[in-house]
């Protein structure tokens, strides 16, 4: 009975709107297991591959390096030119978002914040032209991730120094003491993970919007998916990496 | 059927919970700018973070979901 309802379904998708021939399982096979490696070294006896995502990180990177050697050339102290003003306008904004969550404690650190944001922010909108985001690899987001809270820890303790970086597991209480260095794991790992299933849920929908129905209304969705989720996601991930920041240097 | 798919369905529960957390954040934040318009930015930046936070469990659940279906194999 179930089955013959199934099967009319099934039939009812198919005809009706086409979307039938989707191959879901197909979709998320060839885009978490495809074949990733875009340059491949042959050595004497093994080899050494780079991936995708790498590669793609770094026309990212080579695409901002330009534009920011392009932006600050030719800078002037007096009478400055349009460029120049766009160039300030950004870092001040950019400075800005980073100095409300870092505090006056943490600013040595805003510099590391805004490349983290411009990096990721930047990595996310590649979806828009069609290539897959490298921060959908697990390997670029957890190294993201352990930079980061060796960055936290480290800022802990150049300011508090071996002893009290120690002594500050035990707080407010010794018994919270076992939570406190399970958080060293937690936190990395729920920064990448939350990273690359954001990019990733967004990435399979717009997979599936395309095939289900490829004209106008990906357009539409992409600019949630694409550039609102990507944007909210990297500010999110500098957000919680300055708030730890925050927290190990108070 | 493959019992599997069954466990992924499961997983992808999660989505309520994530769901119900970042309706009520908002819901309260919507409250608190009726009430204090000036406050905006701030609002926002918690929201913000609440949302982040709140919408973690439904990732994990996501990531599971996958792992279940692809990395079992």
């Amino acid at each position: 009975m179930m089955n013959r309802v199934f099967q009319t379904l099934n039939i009812f998708f198919e005809r009706v709107m086409g979307i039938g021939c989707m191959d879901i399982g197909g979709l998320l096979k060839e885009l978490l297991l495809e074949d990733k490696v875009a340059i491949h070294f042959d050595f004497m006896n093994g080899f050494f591959d780079i991936n995708r995502s790498i590669v793609i990180s770094w026309v990212i990177i080579l695409v901002l390096i330009l534009f920011m050697l392009f932006i600050t050339s030719n800078m002037k102290v007096h009478n400055i030119s349009k460029k120049q003003l766009i160039a300030e306008l950004i870092v001040e904004k950019l400075r800005g978002i980073t100095y409300g969550m870092l505090g006056e404690e943490g600013l040595r650190y805003r510099d590391y914040m805004v490349v983290v944001l411009v990096f990721i922010g930047a990595s996310n909108l590649v979806g828009l032209f069609g290539q897959t985001p490298p921060t959908m690899d697990l390997n670029v987001t957890a190294s993201l991730s352990l930079m980061s809270i060796i960055l936290v820890e480290a800022a802990g303790i150049r300011k508090k120094g071996m002893k009290k970086w120690v002594k500050s597991f035990a707080e407010p209480m010794a018994v919270v003491a076992p939570m406190n260095v399970l958080e060293l794991a937690i936190r990395p790992l729920s920064l990448c993970m939350r990273l690359f299933g954001n990019i990733i849920g967004a990435t399979v929908i717009m997979e599936l919007l395309k095939m289900a129905v490829p004209v106008f209304i990906p357009a539409a969705f992409s600019l949630y998916f694409d550039l609102f989720d990507g944007l909210i996601q990297a500010y999110v991930f500098v957000f919680l990496t300055s708030l730890y920041i925050k927290e190990a240097v108070e | 059927m493959d019992l599997t798919t069954l466990g992924a369905a499961i997983a992808a529960f999660t989505g309520i919970g994530a769901g119900i957390g970042i309706g009520i954040a908002t819901a309260k934040a919507v409250d608190a700018v009726a009430r204090q318009p000036e406050a905006d930015g701030k609002i926002m930046k918690l929201l913000l973070l609440g949302c982040a936070l709140a919408e973690a469990t439904a990732i994990y659940g996501f990531v599971v979901a996958i792992m279940i279906l692809f990395a079992t194999k």
